[in-house]
């Protein structure tokens, strides 16, 4: 009986291995995750590719019959901490994750067990914030190459926090900042998913750089990456709309919120302005979509708006709509903006990434119309409804060469 | 409300609240273990083995000053926590009597026996270290090993011979504006007890740059006892060898306990540790014949801003332990 068994493979006799982390916050990192390893998958063959990852984003996973490190179960959810963090149509963002310490610490806690237990090539971390910030605290904890990816670079404070939240993101941007700058051997790859012109006009803080300046000399850029392409759903939007059922002389609103419970009054006020909306717009039908947090019925009947618990295939929803109505999330939004739809979006209050990194992505490419929810009553709702169903769509094209550009970025490291 | 003078002070004093947001980890099993009247509240995590009793520390903290410790090691040992007197969901007795470390260690042997652990790991910070150093010395049938984290333990030796006391009579009597150790007196906290929370964690505990969180949380649970309790605990008698143990003139009264240690145990300690310089934990380390991690550029609490260090030397030093070795994942 051999009391304690250990096998060491002789390195050109390795397989190619990489451990993905792929952020669970926001619950759109999955779709551009695996179209980044679809995409390394081409490059390097014989690419085995372990995830460590958690709901929702083993749900995409599964799917895909993708290979689940088994200390995934070991994680601490980051998802239930960010919902518990919200509340009606709030969610400070910034503090919310800065009172996820203890969620990430034992989360890199587990990344390491799992890189220490792997012979891996590379980690890559997708807003793995986790990873990222300790590897920094502790660069002698590094065994791998590293890709760091990210769509923001910046904590960016909101009026409500005051100077308190000035002073903090500040601190932290500083650090990071620090960080960054004096152990540079820790990102091997850092990766913005988009643009130069993306980024934010601000500086990180006072007397800190600009962020765009700082972003542009230590990041390489894939450009937007939607993990789908959208040619067929355009193409194709006539068809769509008859094998989703959606008449010609329908003019559709898709009303969404995502798979978190935040969102409850946006649905509940979109819902309101129904009445209203319909008298300005012939033929309009609304399809709200509660999700699975969300009880329909506590949404209450409104004659002419269907509310649904749960849609398969909700891109197809938004790509055959005549107008979506959204949060403020980069995922959706993008989504949106690349099958060349209209849509109204109502980003969080305090939500710093909705308000202002991802505000500043949509007007670049001329997506969308921004909402205040608070200065957005039901009738000035039904208003923007009436006004953007019919605004002839002229965004910038989003870009579909993105997952192939970060992986290209990434595979020279395995 | 402002706390304190420095920026952190000013800054993180509006919204400090006692916020318990989503855990990591949550216990297995809790409940109160009572002696004399006096409820303590205990949390046990996990079922690895061995046991590991983080210990509670001065009152101004409570148990959530081991968060990030709990996620971790649960998954490797069994852990239990219990919130020191004084502070949490602990009570706060009225006598000072009922603060004195062998009342904390008599706890810890409590909460053992509630949990049906004959022996345990003991892990302390600061005055938390001296009830660690007190249950290893006293009972050693019970603790298997011992770590001692920014140990605030009178070890090194007295300048002179004169009666040794414990609390500077200073401190209960009211003080000019000094405005940093000045702060340190009875008077003052009850005047200002946020002010005083904001400058002990703010200024003296936590001296890494960006430790605002650390901070913050530190800030709350102090602010979850007061003045008045914390006063009470400070006349508690703490680290006082019995009669009839062998001292020496001159040499710290923990340098007994010391000595008495039979189990392995580990040191560690930052060198910039502004409530227990670095020379306290070298000389428990010698005393002890224990290893030493220094944290360089650390603090008085590593166990909060060096998580992931900390983490690893209590995992390792578990793992060193020859009745352990064949336990934990």
């Amino acid at each position: 009986m051999v009391a304690e068994a250990r096998t060491y493979t002789r390195s050109l006799a390795r397989r190619r291995r990489a451990l993905y982390i792929s952020s669970p916050i926001g619950l759109g990192h999955a779709q551009r995750d695996v179209a980044i390893a679809d995409e390394l998958r081409k490059l390097h063959p014989d690419l085995q590719i372990d995830w460590l990852a958690q709901h929702p984003v083993t749900a995409v996973l599964e799917t895909r019959g993708e290979h689940i490190h088994p200390l995934s179960d070991e994680l601490a959810s980051e998802s239930a901490h960010i919902t518990a963090e919200s509340s009606g149509h709030d969610l400070n963002a910034f503090q919310a994750i800065r009172r996820m310490d203890e969620i990430l610490v034992n989360n890199f806690m587990v990344f390491q067990d799992a890189v220490e237990e792997g012979e891996y090539d590379i980690v890559v971390g997708d807003e793995a914030w986790d990873v990222d910030h300790y590897l920094h605290e502790h660069p002698e904890l590094k065994r791998t190459a590293f890709a760091w990816m990210t769509d923001f670079v910046g904590w960016l404070p909101m009026p409500e926090g005051g100077d308190r939240e000035a002073y903090l993101t500040a601190d932290y941007n500083a650090e990071m900042i620090e960080h960054v700058e004096r152990f540079p051997r820790v990102r091997d790859r850092a990766i913005f998913v988009g643009e130069p012109d993306d980024i934010v006009p601000d500086d990180f803080g006072p007397g800190l750089p600009q962020i765009r300046d700082w972003t542009e000399q230590h990041y390489q850029f894939s450009g937007y990456i939607t993990g789908f392409d959208p040619t067929p759903l355009i193409e194709g939007r006539d068809a769509l709309r008859r094998e989703l059922g959606y008449r010609p002389d329908e003019r559709v609103v898709v009303v969404t919120v995502g798979g978190s419970g935040v969102g409850e009054p946006l649905l509940r006020r979109v819902i309101a302005s129904y009445p209203e909306a319909a008298r300005r717009v012939n033929g309009l039908r609304m399809i709200v979509v509660a999700g699975p947090r969300i009880d329909p019925a506590s949404l209450g009947a409104t004659p002419g708006v269907e509310v649904r618990a749960y849609v398969p295939n909700l891109y197809q929803h938004l790509a055959a709509c005549d107008l979506a109505v959204v949060q403020g999330g980069l995922t959706t939004t993008m989504e949106l903006a690349a099958a060349r739809r209209p849509f109204l979006y109502f980003p969080l209050r305090n939500h710093f990434e909705q308000n202002r990194h991802v505000r500043q992505r949509l007007a670049r490419y001329g997506a969308g119309r921004y909402m205040d929810y608070d200065a957005s009553p039901r009738e000035v709702i039904a208003q923007a409804i009436a006004e953007e169903i019919d605004r002839p769509v002229d965004y910038r094209p989003v870009e579909s060469d993105g997952a192939a550009r970060a992986a290209a970025l990434i595979a020279p490291l395995i | 409300m402002r706390c304190g003078g420095g920026p952190m002070g000013t800054v993180l004093a509006p919204d400090v609240q006692p916020v318990d947001t989503t855990r990591a980890r949550r216990p297995d099993a809790s409940g109160f273990i009572g002696r004399d009247g006096v409820r303590v509240f205990w949390e046990r995590y996990g079922d690895g083995s061995p046991t590991v009793l983080l210990m509670p520390t001065w009152s101004i903290f409570h148990s959530r000053h081991w968060k990030l410790q709990i996620p971790y090691l649960s998954r490797l040992f069994r852990v239990v926590t219990f919130d020191g007197r004084g502070n949490g969901r602990s009570d706060r007795p009225a006598e000072s009597d009922a603060y004195a470390d062998t009342e904390y260690v008599a706890d810890a042997l409590a909460v053992l026996d509630a949990i049906g652990t004959d022996q345990a790991v003991v892990v302390g910070l600061s005055m938390g270290a001296g009830y660690a150093l007190r249950l290893a010395a006293e009972h050693p049938d019970r603790i298997l090993g011992a770590v001692f984290i920014g140990a605030s333990v009178p070890i090194l030796d007295r300048p002179s011979l004169e009666p040794e006391i414990q609390v500077d009579p200073s401190f209960g009597e009211p003080q000019t504006d000094d405005p940093d150790w000045g702060k340190y007196n009875a008077d003052y906290w009850r005047r200002d007890f946020p002010g005083f929370a904001a400058w002990f964690v703010g200024e003296k505990i936590f001296t890494e740059p960006h430790s605002t969180k650390p901070i913050e949380d530190g800030v709350g649970w102090t602010l979850q006892t007061d003045a008045d309790t914390l006063v009470t605990v400070e006349y508690g008698a703490y680290m006082w060898p019995p009669g009839d143990w062998e001292r020496v003139p001159g040499e710290g009264r923990a340098i007994p306990f010391a000595r008495r240690v039979r189990c392995p145990a580990l040191v560690i300690h930052g060198d910039d540790d502004h409530i227990s310089r670095l020379a306290v934990g070298e000389r428990l380390a010698r005393e002890l014949r224990a290893p030493l991690l220094t944290i360089a550029g650390g603090g008085h609490a590593p166990q909060a801003r060096w998580p992931v260090i900390v983490n690893r030397a209590i995992r390792d030093f578990i793992r060193s332990l020859p009745e352990a070795s064949n336990d934990g994942r």
